[in-house]
């Protein structure tokens, strides 16, 4: 008996190592270079005695927005650099009309190279369509004054900060747009990481933070309310921080959310904050937010919040928030994903989940990336590869010296060549779908181990499928292509405002389909250092039929529209669907 | 010399009278759920008698329950400037700080760990006791790997086994310095070493669970048991009652 199963089992081997491997649900192909989108960035070189610990304070600046910035139809890429006169990148998409995906530099034509000044640091972008003109115009965020370019639409853009009134200076590192008061403008939420201190010329050698675990001496945040004049072709903001309730948090702020958390058609807030204290603020309608950060998440953390994503995961019609943090060997924080229970509150289930651990996380963005109805995670991490020493063991002796002062530049030990929670792979979950996520980068060939930072989803070919942007600190960017065979079915819409702002940021899309039900909502900006499509994408799976799709506009309207599955559809408010 | 050893002892013993009123009313106190008015007394029984193991576990335990960790470093700071050869203070000196490490970040769990250890190191100066020996021995294989504490934890660790092998009657609780130092020679990749340590403290200590536990795995298992019972998150048993209650 024992023999006859040796021999079938040797009859067997062969047989099954000839068997192909099933193609796993996932795939991507890297093909910046081919594309050209391979752009290299660069982080900000200091001068001086604390040119070493500030550089590595300041290395997060590798960012990306997708807007369609020349209304063709496809998105188009802003990609940013960091160091003294570095150009940021703008990339056409020649998708439409060539058919290929491909990307041509048009920086110089447009007129939006510059930022990296001597005494400014650029660390993110944005596309927003300030005016309502139908040409989303570039907010470029600054470790100083933010800049925002009108879009002439022409091909060209013009600074036009001054008059728009962004003259603040703030050390700015996040950005997103979001009509909080649902006025029918985009306003602008900025998160600053230090305190207001120009880091190029310090005035004091204490700005960094006061405490490793709850932090209280950061940037915080500040709100902008759009108040341009409808028609007027002049983008005015005002500073509202106060007023509205935000004043208040000084944390040192590295990314920004925003949602309908309590699903009452006004867009709530997620801030992620290094050294701990994240908070969350609930829109109060008045133009104002409460911080619910007691009632709803039980209290401050002390994690290094890093990224501020907010979906619906688990189709249960509530958004939900995914939070990265920091979990390597010498710090086991784990991410944070909060689930929303419908009542106001949150549960974290990260670990529950399999999505508890992405090292030294930034970046990580939820899409179908297999078109089976539900999102999946991508997440980057790493933060200095240099060489095999190892930074950790410098640090902790500062750390455990008695009665030091974190706050000065001075105390903190150089970095040198050392690396730093460096050479980290990727990492992507799918999901299951049953509250469970499987790790699987490597086979959708996605587990670089760059220092990533950015990511930004689109679907730049429009064949249904979400492709991914990937940017990296002081390396190239990565531009993987979706090249799953999973055969989904797929609808995407594109959104157009008329009375709610032209971008339809806040608008909420649900889907009911195979017995099942999604929400997606337009965001202007949520996740670290990237902007994805403000296109909405829905996976359907073997689903060929919509049982219904409603869209509620952020001004409340609510409008029942019919689709076709497998197409891009454009749907502008109060007229349904547009050619 | 036998009159003065006698008149020492009643001075010795006239003290108590006071100080153990002091712990009785803080113990009536806490059976009647108010820890906040436990703490002074337990501090005021502590103040006259430094040295008490039972009178600091208990402070301790309210101190956990009112999570008051800032208060009791404070205290056991001035205890400690007060009576500086006062072995056992140290070492509850160093416990508070690991009370305090699942409540606080991650960062600040290290600061606190590394205090934890320079008392415990000034209570061992004082006095190589056994618990003083395990305890930081055991302290120190908290330490993520890359920063090469293990090896002092498997010197104190073997100190403290050792110990307890010529103790003549085996506490149960002595146990813990066999279970921690094979998890010391697995942590500094030395895997039979640690299970003929954990083999023998099963020899000594029948049916003990955490030994048969850790003898029951083997490999990734075995590793995932070893750093889930290392987590720094989850709170360390520093119940001292086990020393006195056999």
């Amino acid at each position: 008996m024992r023999r006859l199963w040796l021999v079938l089992l040797l009859a067997a081997a062969p047989l099954a190592a000839q068997q192909p491997k099933p193609a796993p649900p996932i795939r991507f192909e890297e093909i910046s270079e081919k594309a050209g989108a391979r752009l290299l960035h660069h982080t900000r070189t200091f001068h001086g005695k604390s040119a070493d610990v500030l550089g590595m304070f300041t290395s997060g600046g590798a960012s990306v927005a997708v807007g369609d910035f020349d209304g063709d139809g496809d998105d188009d890429l802003f990609v940013t650099d960091s160091d003294a006169g570095k150009p940021c990148h703008l990339l056409r998409n020649e998708f439409r009309p060539t058919g290929k995906l491909a990307f041509t530099e048009v920086t110089k034509e447009a007129g939006v190279e510059g930022g990296n000044d001597p005494k400014s640091i650029v660390a993110d972008a944005l596309w927003l369509d300030a005016d309502n003109d139908g040409r989303p115009d570039l907010l470029v965020a600054r470790f100083g004054t933010p800049i925002l370019y009108h879009n002439l639409g022409n091909g060209k853009f013009k600074d036009v900060s001054k008059e728009a009134g962004l003259t603040k200076f703030g050390n700015t590192i996040a950005a997103i747009a979001f009509d909080y008061d649902n006025d029918g403008r985009v306003d602008l939420l900025l998160g600053n990481y230090f305190p207001p201190v120009n880091l190029i010329d310090l005035p004091t050698p204490h700005v960094l933070p006061n405490n490793l675990d709850q932090a209280t001496n950061g940037g915080g945040v500040t709100l902008w309310r759009n108040v341009t004049e409808p028609g007027s072709g002049k983008i005015r903001f005002v500073e509202v921080t106060e007023k509205a309730g935000l004043a208040r948090h000084t944390g040192w702020t590295l990314d920004l959310g925003h949602g309908d958390l309590n699903n009452d058609g006004w867009q709530d807030l997620y801030i992620a904050d290094d050294y701990g204290t994240d908070r969350l603020f609930l829109n109060n309608g008045d133009g104002t937010f409460r911080d619910a950060t007691q009632s709803s998440l039980g209290g401050l953390d002390t994690k290094k919040g890093m990224n501020a994503e907010i979906v619906d995961y688990d189709n249960d019609g509530w958004l939900d928030v995914y939070v990265t943090n920091i979990t390597d060997e010498y710090m086991k924080e784990c991410n944070m994903l909060w689930h929303n229970n419908g009542d106001g509150t949150f549960t974290d289930l990260s670990k529950e989940t399999g999505t508890c651990n992405t090292l030294w996380g930034w970046a990580a963005k939820f899409g179908d990336f297999d078109d089976d109805g539900w999102q999946d995670l991508f997440a980057v991490d790493g933060l200095r590869s240099a060489s095999k020493e190892n930074y950790i063991p410098v640090l902790l002796e500062m750390i455990i010296t008695p009665n030091i002062d974190f706050t000065d530049v001075n105390n903190w030990p150089a970095i040198g060549k050392m690396s730093w929670s460096g050479y980290q792979r990727k990492k992507l979950f799918r999901n299951l779908g049953t509250q469970a996520f499987k790790e699987m980068a490597a086979e959708a060939g996605v587990d670089n181990d760059l220092d990533g930072r950015g990511i930004a989803l689109a679907d730049f070919d429009d064949d249904g499928r979400l492709d991914i942007y990937q940017t990296n600190a002081n390396q190239n960017s990565l531009l993987y292509h979706n090249v799953s065979a999973s055969g989904g079915h797929w609808i995407e819409l594109k959104l157009i405002g008329t009375k709610s702002n032209r971008d339809a940021i806040g608008a909420r899309a649900t889907l009911k389909a195979g017995g099942g039900q999604m929400i997606r909502e337009v965001n202007g900006g949520n996740g670290y250092a990237g902007q994805s499509t403000t296109r909405l994408h829905f996976g359907l799976g073997k689903t060929t039929a919509v049982d219904s799709l409603e869209i509620r506009w952020p001004g409340g309207k609510i409008e029942k529209v019919t689709v076709p599955i497998d197409k891009v559809t454009t749907i502008k408010e109060g007229a349904g669907v547009v050619p | 010399m036998k009159r003065l050893r006698t008149l020492l002892l009643l001075a010795v013993c006239a003290a108590p009278a006071l100080h153990a009123a002091a712990f009785d009313d803080a113990m009536k106190a806490v059976s009647a759920h108010n820890d906040a008015a436990a703490l002074p007394l337990f501090e005021s029984a502590l103040t006259a008698d430094p040295d008490n193991l039972q009178y600091s576990n208990e402070y301790r335990k309210a101190v956990i329950r009112t999570k008051e960790y800032d208060r009791a470093i404070d205290f056991y700071g001035k205890l400690t400037a007060a009576h500086p050869q006062a072995a056992f203070a140290w070492l509850n000196y160093g416990y508070t700080y690991v009370d305090k490490i699942p409540d606080a970040g991650s960062i600040t769990q290290v600061i606190l760990a590394n205090n934890a250890l320079t008392n415990f190191t000034k209570s061992i100066d004082l006095k190589k006791s056994w618990i003083a020996l395990y305890t930081r021995g055991n302290s120190y294989l908290y330490w993520p790997k890359i920063f090469g504490r293990a090896p002092l934890g498997v010197a104190d660790l073997e100190a403290a086994v050792a110990m307890a092998r010529a103790e003549a009657k085996k506490k149960k609780v002595y146990v813990r310095s066999w279970i921690a130092l094979g998890d010391g020679y697995w942590k500094t990749e030395q895997p039979e070493k640690a299970k003929a340590t954990w083999r023998e403290g099963l020899q000594l200590f029948p049916g003990d669970p955490q030994l048969q536990a850790r003898l029951a795995r083997d490999g990734e298992e075995l590793e995932k048991y070893i750093y889930d019972q290392l987590d720094p998150n989850k709170r360390v048993d520093t119940n001292l009652a086990p020393l006195w209650e056999e």
